[in-house]
């Protein structure tokens, strides 16, 4: 996924002179995943921006230059140090077409790794999409694997309004798929169904989307699995779709349950679909504690939790 | 060099120097066994031992302490037994937070050590705040508060030394200036010296050699005898080199190419042991002793740590508030 992106970035940059890459260590040493490696010595240091320690500085500064034409791709080097330009996502860019009556728009694209299981602990693992997908404005897009990551990426350049590019960082190197070398499409607000069964729909994105694909194939389940993508604004057609053939639905994320993507989605189906519910709509997700160090795997939703979920869920009359 | 002359401070720089000399072991210790793929990740610390106890000297044990993540030569000479850092370093079931935290996350309230953050300068503007209740109950403890060069970019350190300057409250912002924040080099991070920056806040700022124990030492003397009287606080910008890498998972050919080898002149180690020959205080012999003993002490203790078995799983989601809420009650119940 790490060269998917970088392949990205490189050709939107060959492209278009508007766009720049701005963060912290992302020219000399190619950021700290080596995302960026290698776009210093092929755009020069206007393009590729080694910023000053500061988060809200670089998505600050990358808001006024998406206002001027430019489409600058701002780095936060782990979600986790976010907080403090959040201020500036919620408040600027996530305002600023509404209240400007439409005269100006931020396209910044903010991509920043997320999620655990590289042993971070409390302050490298956390999973924040809650917090923007709470923020009308925003366009909040996870892919799951390289060729969705650049297909993905791609639209975000294509995009008019600020995109939160949430790359969960246990699949930077894990996960290994053809990419072409085209500037290929994939399209923003619509998930992709993995897999196809009977039984039952899980929903899943993100970090947790191998985890689910491999329980569902060792296990033989029939299962459709749909990969959101995009997780604001969601893609409802794909999400009642699913519900509507299985009746039965779980919903896997990493993220803390409270407040999660899990709620809102059970909500929306629980609204428009509860005639075709065949059983309570159940939530396989992290828990409402921070990330931990050592024990990181009693976090991240596994094999387990997921199959005592599908029992569950299938045994319910 | 910076003066010392009496029988007090001498004995202070003896031990610290022994401090020096243990953090110094531990850190390599560390590093190796990172290597080894017995440890998961680290900050090495090595160069910043002279200004971190340096600093040490000058305090009290009632003083505290906002730290971050590559501070052990600072917890060390402050007296927290290094089975303390070795347990959080292995996040095992002995650590203090049980494993809950990355390596170099350490903290012991035991001894005024605030536990340790990633997200940089986080710390400074709680600094602040224990700076304002130690002020505001009549205390004469004063606040050190610790912080790489680059976390001066923050909008925590701003908000911290303006506040720290219009309450005049008793704290020392040392800001440990190893001259890179991993790949940025000081120049690229800010386009003036550190310790200038403390006049736009209205506060003393000074700049130090802190690869030089007695020169930091000298300077937060006169910080915290101002903090101590009531004239508030200061910024001490500790000139440094980051000798290692920023952490285990770091490759730092990849953007510089200085390097201050170990022994070499600027290593604070080496100016550490010139001052004691030169105040008559050690020779070659007793400094080779000390550092032979330690590396004994440092391996018997890493070897004992290992031993010790990992936290048990339900303390990973203990703690998060004075009670469990039923939410993580459920939560645990099906993860377990
Ligand atoms: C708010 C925040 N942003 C980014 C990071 C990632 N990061 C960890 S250490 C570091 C560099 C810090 O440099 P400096 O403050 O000079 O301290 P040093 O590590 O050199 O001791 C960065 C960018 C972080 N920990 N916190």
């Amino acid at each position: 996924m790490v060269q998917a992106i970088n392949q990205a970035l490189s050709q939107n940059m060959e492209k278009d002179d508007s766009v720049v890459v701005l963060g912290e260590d992302v020219g000399v040493d190619g950021g700290v995943f080596r995302v960026t490696d290698g776009l210093l010595s092929k755009y020069g240091p206007e393009r590729v921006i080694d910023t000053p320690l500061v988060e809200l500085g670089i998505i600050g500064m990358g808001i006024g230059m998406a206002l001027n034409g430019m489409r600058p791709v701002a780095e936060i080097q782990f979600q986790d140090f976010i907080y403090t330009a959040m201020d500036q996502i919620i408040n600027q860019a996530a305002k600023i077409r509404y209240r400007s009556g439409g005269e100006y728009t931020a396209p910044i694209i903010i991509r920043t790794p997320y999620g655990g299981g590289i042993k971070g602990g409390l302050y490298h693992s956390q999973s924040g999409e809650t917090y923007f997908v709470h923020t009308a404005g925003l366009v909040v897009v996870t892919p799951s694997g390289p060729y969705d990551a650049k297909g993905l990426l791609n639209s975000a350049f294509k995009s008019q309004d600020p995109i939160v590019f949430l790359e969960p960082k246990r699949l930077y190197r894990s996960i290994k798929e053809e990419v072409p070398d085209d500037m290929y499409m994939v399209p923003l607000g619509k998930a992709k169904l993995l897999n196809e069964g009977d039984d039952l729909s899980i929903i899943t994105y993100g970090s947790m989307v191998p985890t689910v694909i491999d329980t569902v194939k060792k296990n033989k389940i029939s299962a459709d699995v749909l990969d959101l993508r995009t997780l604001l604004p969601l893609d409802l057609e794909a999400i009642l779709k699913t519900v509507e053939k299985t009746g039965r639905v779980i919903i896997v994320h990493e993220a803390p349950r409270t407040l999660g993507m899990g709620a809102e989605i059970s909500a929306v189906i629980s609204e428009r679909r509860i005639d075709y519910l065949q059983a309570p709509i159940l939530r396989v997700t992290g828990p409402d504690s921070p990330f931990p160090y050592r024990l990181e795997d009693y976090y991240i939703p596994n094999e387990k939790r997921i199959m005592k979920a599908v029992s569950k869920i299938l045994e319910y009359r | 060099m910076a003066e010392i002359t009496s029988q007090e401070e001498k004995q202070k720089l003896v031990k610290a120097y022994t401090a020096m000399v243990l953090s110094r072991t531990l850190d390599k210790k560390i590093v190796n066994a990172q290597r080894q793929g017995r440890v998961g990740f680290y900050t090495p610390t090595i160069g910043q031992e002279a200004l971190q106890i340096g600093a040490a000297m000058a305090l009290e044990e009632n003083d505290l302490i906002y730290g971050y993540y590559r501070d052990v030569p600072l917890m060390i000479s402050r007296g927290v037994p290094i089975d303390l850092i070795i347990n959080q370093i292995m996040g095992n079931s002995a650590d203090i937070s049980k494993g809950r935290q990355m390596p170099s996350h350490y903290g012991s309230r035991k001894h005024n050590f605030m536990s340790i953050q990633s997200p940089v300068a986080t710390n400074l503007p709680l600094a602040v705040g224990a700076a304002y209740s130690l002020k505001y109950r009549k205390k004469k403890n004063i606040v050190l508060t610790t912080f790489g060069e680059g976390s001066t970019s923050t909008p925590d350190f701003h908000a911290a030394m303006n506040m720290a300057a219009v309450y005049n409250l008793p704290v020392i912002f040392l800001c440990e200036n190893n001259g890179w924040a991993i790949s940025l080099p000081v120049e690229k991070q800010t386009k003036v010296d550190i310790w200038k920056k403390a006049d736009a806040y209205g506060m003393p700022g000074t700049r130090v050699n802190g690869n030089d124990i007695l020169e930091t030492y000298a300077a937060v003397r006169t910080a915290a005898k101002n903090a101590r009287e009531g004239k508030g606080p200061t910024l001490i910008d500790a000139i440094s080199f980051r000798m290692g890498p920023h952490s285990t998972s770091d490759d730092p050919t990849k953007y510089r190419s200085e390097s201050v080898p170990e022994g070499s002149e600027k290593d604070p180690l080496t100016i550490a042991e010139a001052a004691l020959k030169a105040l008559k205080l050690m020779d070659d012999k007793m400094l080779e002793s000390i550092k032979q003993k330690t590396v004994k002490i440092v391996d018997d203790k890493f070897d004992e740590c290992e031993k010790i078995p990992p936290p048990n799983p339900v303390t990973a989601f203990e703690q998060v508030y004075s009670e469990q809420t039923w939410m993580l009650k459920e939560e645990v119940g099906d993860i377990l």
